[in-house]
């Protein structure tokens, strides 16, 4: 009778790991924490001064707005052709990491290395690499978005290929069509509402991305905001941040609503 | 039918084509506006050849001695921005769940959804002359743009458990709390663990441009090496960057994998 009352056994738990990875965890952060140099007495130095300044950046100088249309529209050319010329770019990128369509494993090796390279640099830093090549100004962040953009689309396309039902592509092969015919009536149909889904994601974090792009000298409002940031002029840096935060907020909801009729 | 035809799918690419023209006319537009000419298209390649030949050889004295000092500062604040991130986004995550906490749900949601439409770096612009130059200001830049998204993941995680075990507690007498305590995180916490590790390999990249703003890491050394035109020391800059990332990104994905299984 007692049987009925006896709990169920808990759960087996392997202490070692937990403990193990609590102690990685506190480590880490101990570490971490020293390294980054946070310091109390610090902050109370810097705090009145800082506190000043975030006073005065409220209200923003709206007076400034016109003078930032144009970068402001700048910005969007920068992310439109960032998105287009990468999407196209990403297309071939895609197909051959996919293992279900390349042609060979060597092309998938290096290919799929290839794209794992490219996801490792931040965008940034593919501004201040393009920066550097071609000069200051809208060109190299729109050529820092195209590298982006293969990264984002290339990355998840190429999954998306890898699910499609392989029934349609073997057909085309089996009745004489040749590689090219094979992925153009038998594979990219069936992916291609991910495809468009993915491409808007990217132009969503392209107008992100490219609002900053400019802190590094590649073009459109960033520049502004650097110059504003640099002298201080913080009523002018928070007009640029909520104007940055409007347009990405538009952006996103029509992105959002445009993707989910879509899948 | 008559015999010998084939049936035909319906040429329904109407809006498509349409849709592509549309794209395709907006980018010649914004091309033109930016000057982007098919002359300085074709004039791309030698460009950056040119350059990159100044990257050669990688100047490896000048990684060992400062790059992969500020590297690991890099990963230093991508990791306390994560831990602050956690911490925050946790509770948040299981009010924000439709499921459990209909009404807060939708505030918590939406105070998300304007943390994640801040990029870090405009957070650090703020942060910087409030607590000082340095990596703590990316750090803080990072978690709280942390918050955003893994306070949306980790709801979208709670919403999606199995109900059972929260009605069990609850009809066995078992207070909200308990029912959070015994129900929901055990289910949701490997996958929410998960997230945190994929939120990490993000900060590293993010944490690696926040020295362009003065908040600390590699990203002000890639900067000022390119500013001064000493490209081999640029060349090692990136080098060492991408190897560390992809380490910390195997490294990461490697745990995700074995919580998720």
């Amino acid at each position: 009778m007692n049987d009925v009352f006896t709990r169920p056994p808990r759960p087996a738990r392997n202490w070692a790991l937990i403990i193990g990875a609590v102690t990685a965890v506190t480590l880490m952060t101990w570490w971490s924490g020293r390294g980054i140099g946070f310091s109390l007495t610090e902050l109370a130095c810097n705090l009145p001064g800082g506190s000043r300044l975030l006073v005065e950046s409220w209200p923003p100088e709206f007076s400034y707005f016109p003078r930032l249309l144009a970068p402001l529209l700048e910005t969007l050319q920068i992310a439109v052709v960032g998105t287009v010329i990468g999407g196209i770019l990403a297309v071939p990128v895609a197909v051959l990491a996919a293992r279900n369509l390349t042609p060979g494993f060597l092309v998938w090796f290096v290919d799929r290395n290839f794209m794992n390279i490219l996801r490792t640099l931040p965008d940034l830093f593919w501004a201040m690499l393009f920066a550097a090549a071609v000069g200051f100004g809208p060109i190299a962040g729109a050529l820092a978005l195209t590298v982006f953009t293969i990264a984002v689309i290339s990355k998840l396309w190429s999954e998306s290929l890898e699910a499609i039902n392989m029934g349609v592509p073997e057909a085309v092969r089996a009745s004489g069509g040749s590689w090219l015919q094979m992925l153009q009536f038998g594979a990219i149909p069936q992916a291609l509402p991910h495809y468009v889904s993915y491409a808007l994601y990217a132009f969503e974090l392209n107008v992100r991305a490219s609002m900053i792009l400019g802190l590094v000298g590649a073009g459109g409002i960033g520049m502004v905001l650097e110059t504003q940031r640099s002298t201080f002029e913080y009523p002018r840096v928070t007009l640029i941040v909520l104007c940055v935060l409007v347009i990405v907020l538009i952006i996103e909801q029509v992105s959002e609503s445009i993707r989910r009729r879509l899948i | 039918m008559r015999p010998g035809t084939t049936l035909q799918p319906p040429a329904g690419m109407g809006w498509a084509t349409r849709v592509t023209l549309v794209i395709a006319i907006a980018f010649l537009i914004c091309a033109w506006a930016i000057d982007l000419t098919p002359a300085a298209l074709a004039d791309l390649p030698r460009q950056m050849a040119t350059v990159l030949s100044f990257f050669y050889p990688a100047d490896m004295d000048y990684g060992r001695s400062r790059v992969l000092p500020a590297l690991l500062e890099s990963i230093h604040i991508a990791w306390i921005g994560t831990i602050i991130g956690a911490f925050i986004s946790l509770p948040l995550a299981l009010l924000g769940a439709r499921t459990l906490f209909p009404r807060i749900a939708r505030l918590v949601k939406l105070i998300s959804a304007t943390a994640r439409a801040f990029p870090e770096i405009l957070l650090a612009i703020y942060f910087v002359p409030i607590v000082g130059l340095g990596a703590f200001a990316g750090a803080l830049a990072i978690g709280i743009s942390s918050v955003g998204m893994l306070t949306k993941l980790g709801a979208e995680v709670v919403e999606s458990i199995d109900m059972g075990p929260v009605e069990a507690v609850q009809a066995a007498g078992g207070s909200r709390l308990l029912a959070l305590r015994y129900a929901v995180v055990p289910q949701v916490l490997p996958e929410i663990v998960a997230h945190w590790l994929f939120r990490f390999e993000l900060n590293i990249r993010a944490s690696a441009v926040l020295g362009v703003v003065g908040a600390g890491g590699v990203g002000g050394v890639l900067l000022n090496t390119l500013r001064y035109r000493h490209f081999e020391k640029a060349a090692a800059v990136l080098l060492l960057t991408i190897l560390v990332v992809l380490i910390i990104d195997m490294l990461s994905g490697a745990i995700r994998r074995r919580l998720l299984r």
